[in-house]
């Protein structure tokens, strides 16, 4: 068994695939969702001797019970009970994901945000104050490219230094510093 | 990390998940205002006070469900003694929150949420000073035009229809011209070479497995190029538009907008149709349209029809032919609706929501990972049952039906066991008007692959030289000059590829360019059809040629279909299509009998 176990969120189109085939490479196992059609993906990864679970979940624009998806995503999170959430938003499109991550917050989950396809962000003119979004949402922010891996070595050891804070109880993480020390 | 971590679980039930755990980074929170939290904060008392629900829920998120009544959540809850008592009560005070806010009670979390985000955003997001038209909305201003967007998605369309067919084309000839030509003869010296020349060992190489390997990799181009085509528009963005532009069309055969492009491919040919359907998101969807796609009338039927019309119907036979493509779209019409009412209900009121992502330039590697995946998985499925069929019915032909009837393939077809095979089946065609053993015996090669039906007949009617190896001696192979050739050819092939893209934007529908079959063969056909059908040879001619619009149109087809749909949808798909053609032909020929045409 892993050492622990983390979920992948975010909303389809976000990029979540990229990330995960990024983060896992080849250690991937597919399967179906216990009852339902929905394709389930988990795969492993180690970094510094830590084995850890990723499972993909399906792509949600939120947490409400409204399609299988986002059932199935609310239902891992509820049960499962991760150690993290990785969530995904797509940074061109920031609005409309933060809902998803928003209501995963909500949840009470301990999360990594990613900014993820940040060129095609900045390419609208789009610059977005990682620092402030951390912030607000208590939660360290990583910029990824997921198509060129960009970003992928600093959201492994964000969610490495996540995890491990979190187990050695050492209270309420400071999850800008976390950002700016990566910097 | 060599220490066994303490696992989600073991911290989850000890204590609340949220703000009291101290391993969860500072509760995140929004404030929902001070009447809406007021009552979260209340109801999340309620909610303390039920270890159970505590332990399976964290309270707040629990309390913020309850009053934006998430249905999923309610039921749970109702479903135990504990829960629809904390509903009642928590009842008492979203009455509070009714009286501030009406009836929109429940929808005041999900607008302070959206709110909140949009506060963030604006916040955290610099826009540039003038609003930047993005390429994406500048594309789509073009691309999904009330008016423009149509004709440029059909235009679209008809590029892929005219990718996978024509300008494939080239290599299809180069592959099949490689295969009987050098290969061919390579295998030929090599059997000489080993005393083994115009053995049935031979025969059973030359004819079977080479000609079965040649049968598999005439599709690499054609599926190459389509997962090409479904490459570019999926990943650039342009696939969510078309589905968006066909949806209203599409939708009253219980069809998605997406089912339109597996559609057009199917006129060029099944397989890569029916693996188009994976673009289709939903089960259902994508295996209604595999059901409907085998109905538009594949290239490598027109041969046949060519043929047909030519005999039966000179001087109509544009005419004809068109009509059997008619045919065959009315006939996916008409199933459409039926199993939209039948076997596939449902789905249908649902909101359709889609996403347009914006535009992006496809990477070459992602294209490249398209084509070469699916493309390969193809051949991996594909190559034994095809290599099989192909020994099989080599096989049939080579065995002769009985002694004086020649020895182990050097057999003549009428004396084979073949020749028998067909004669059994022949009475099931009879009432069609087609009940000769040449006509069931090119329904049975129809089977393997529709391009072989014209060459069938010509054997079995007898009017075709049979033009095996063993008739030619075997020339001196030259390796060299072989390989030179192979290579040359392959130049010329891109070449004439390129000079065919031009041929994209011309319409090119009915070539008839065709060679003209020998006279002798329209002959044998003619007569043999009069005699099975009792003088009625014209309806007999037509009853075929919807016979093999309709049925299985070859074994690769019913491959690709077990392959993305399962065994039970194949075989559904096969016995439903060999039915319907047979049901369709009966009513063309004893409907015509009846009406006294012919």
């Amino acid at each position: 068994m892993a050492d622990y176990l983390i979920a992948l969120a975010g909303n389809p189109n976000a990029g979540k695939s990229t990330i995960f085939n990024a983060l896992t490479g080849a250690r991937q196992h597919v399967g179906n969702w216990p009852g339902k059609t929905v394709e389930k993906k988990s795969g492993l990864f180690r970094y510094r001797e830590t084995e850890i679970e990723i499972v993909d979940l399906p792509g949600a624009y939120s947490l409400s019970a409204f399609s299988p998806e986002e059932v199935i995503a609310r239902d891992f999170l509820l049960e499962a009970r991760p150690d993290l959430v990785v969530t995904v938003l797509d940074a061109a499109n920031l609005e409309r994901n933060l809902y998803l991550a928003v209501q995963i917050l909500e949840l009470g989950a301990p999360a990594v945000v990613v900014l993820n396809m940040a060129d095609v962000a900045e390419s609208q003119g789009l610059t977005i104050d990682d620092e402030r979004l951390s912030q607000a949402l208590k939660a360290p922010v990583v910029r990824t490219v997921g198509r060129r891996e960009q970003g992928i070595d600093q959201l492994v050891e964000t969610v490495y230094q996540q995890l491990i804070r979190r187990d050695k109880g050492a209270g309420p993480s400071r999850p800008a510093e976390v950002t700016l020390e990566r910097l | 990390m060599a220490t066994p971590v303490t696992r989600h679980r073991k911290i989850a039930s000890t204590e609340p998940p949220v703000a009291s755990s101290p391993t969860t980074p500072a509760s995140f929170a929004i404030d929902y205002g001070p009447e809406a939290e007021a009552v979260l904060v209340a109801i999340q008392t309620e909610i303390e006070h039920a270890p159970t629900l505590c332990e399976q829920y964290p309270p707040r998120w629990l309390a913020i469900q309850i009053v934006e009544r998430d249905e999923d959540i309610l039921r749970r809850l109702q479903a135990s003694a504990e829960g629809a008592s904390l509903l009642k009560r928590a009842d008492r005070h979203i009455q509070r929150l009714a009286e501030v806010y009406g009836d929109d009670a429940d929808i005041v979390l999900t607008d302070h949420r959206y709110g909140w985000i949009n506060t963030l955003v604006r916040q955290v997001v610099t826009r540039p000073d003038e609003e930047k038209v993005t390429l994406s909305e500048r594309l789509d201003r073009v691309l999904t035009h009330r008016v423009l967007g149509l004709p440029i998605f059909l235009a679209a369309m008809w590029a892929v229809f005219k990718l996978t067919s024509d300008v494939t084309a080239p290599y299809l000839d180069w592959i099949s011209g490689v295969i009987s030509g050098p290969v061919t003869e390579w295998a030929i010296a090599l059997f000489h070479f080993l005393g083994l020349g115009g053995t049935w060992v031979e025969s059973l190489v030359v004819d079977g497995v080479i000609a079965g390997v040649g049968g598999v990799l005439v599709f690499v181009p054609v599926l190459m190029s389509l997962y090409l085509a479904l490459a570019v528009l999926e990943d650039s963005g342009y696939m969510a538009r078309a589905a968006f532009l066909m949806d209203r069309l599409m939708q009253p055969l219980g069809l998605h907008g997406k089912s339109f492009l597996p559609m057009i491919v199917g006129f060029g040919c099944t397989v890569p149709a029916i693996y188009a359907t994976r673009t289709l998101e939903n089960r259902r969807d994508r295996v209604l349209t595999g059901l409907l796609v085998p109905f538009m009338s594949c290239s490598a039927r027109l041969p046949v029809y060519v043929l047909f019309a030519a005999i039966f119907f000179p001087g109509r036979a544009g005419l004809v032919i068109f009509g059997i493509y008619m045919l065959g779209i009315a006939a996916a019409v008409l199933l459409g609706l039926v199993l939209k009412r039948t076997l596939f209900q449902g789905n249908d009121g649902a909101a359709f929501v889609m996403e347009l992502p914006p535009y992006r330039v496809p990477t070459l590697r992602s294209i490249w990972l398209h084509m070469w995946r699916r493309t390969s998985s193809f051949m991996h499925k594909a190559w034994t049952v095809i290599m099989v069929m192909s020994i099989v019915v080599w096989a049939l032909m080579a065995i002769p039906a009985g002694p004086g009837r020649g020895a182990f393939a050097h057999t003549e077809i009428d004396d084979s066991i073949f020749a028998t095979a067909a004669q059994a089946i022949a009475p099931v065609f009879a009432p069609l008007g087609f009940g000769s053993w040449q006509a069931s015996g090119s329904l049975i090669t129809g089977f393997v692959a529709k391009e072989v039906v014209v060459s069938t007949l010509g054997q079995t009617y007898g009017a075709e030289v049979a033009a095996t190896g063993d008739e030619t001696p075997p020339q001196a192979v030259n390796p060299v000059q072989d390989l030179v050739r192979i290579g040359a050819g392959f130049v010329q092939a891109t070449v004439d590829t390129i000079k065919s893209i031009p041929l994209i934007v011309g319409i090119d529908l009915f070539p008839h360019d065709e060679s003209p079959e020998p006279s002798a063969l329209m002959s044998s056909i003619q007569r043999s059809f009069a005699a099975t059908s009792g003088g009625h040879a014209g309806l007999a001619g037509l009853a075929f040629m919807v016979f093999v619009l309709l049925y299985t149109p070859c074994i690769v087809a019913v491959t690709a279909a077990r392959h993305e749909f399962g065994a039970r949808w194949m075989w559904t798909s096969v016995i439903g299509q060999f039915a319907l053609a047979w049901i369709a032909a009966f009513l063309v020929f004893q409907g015509g009998l009846l009406l006294g045409l012919g």
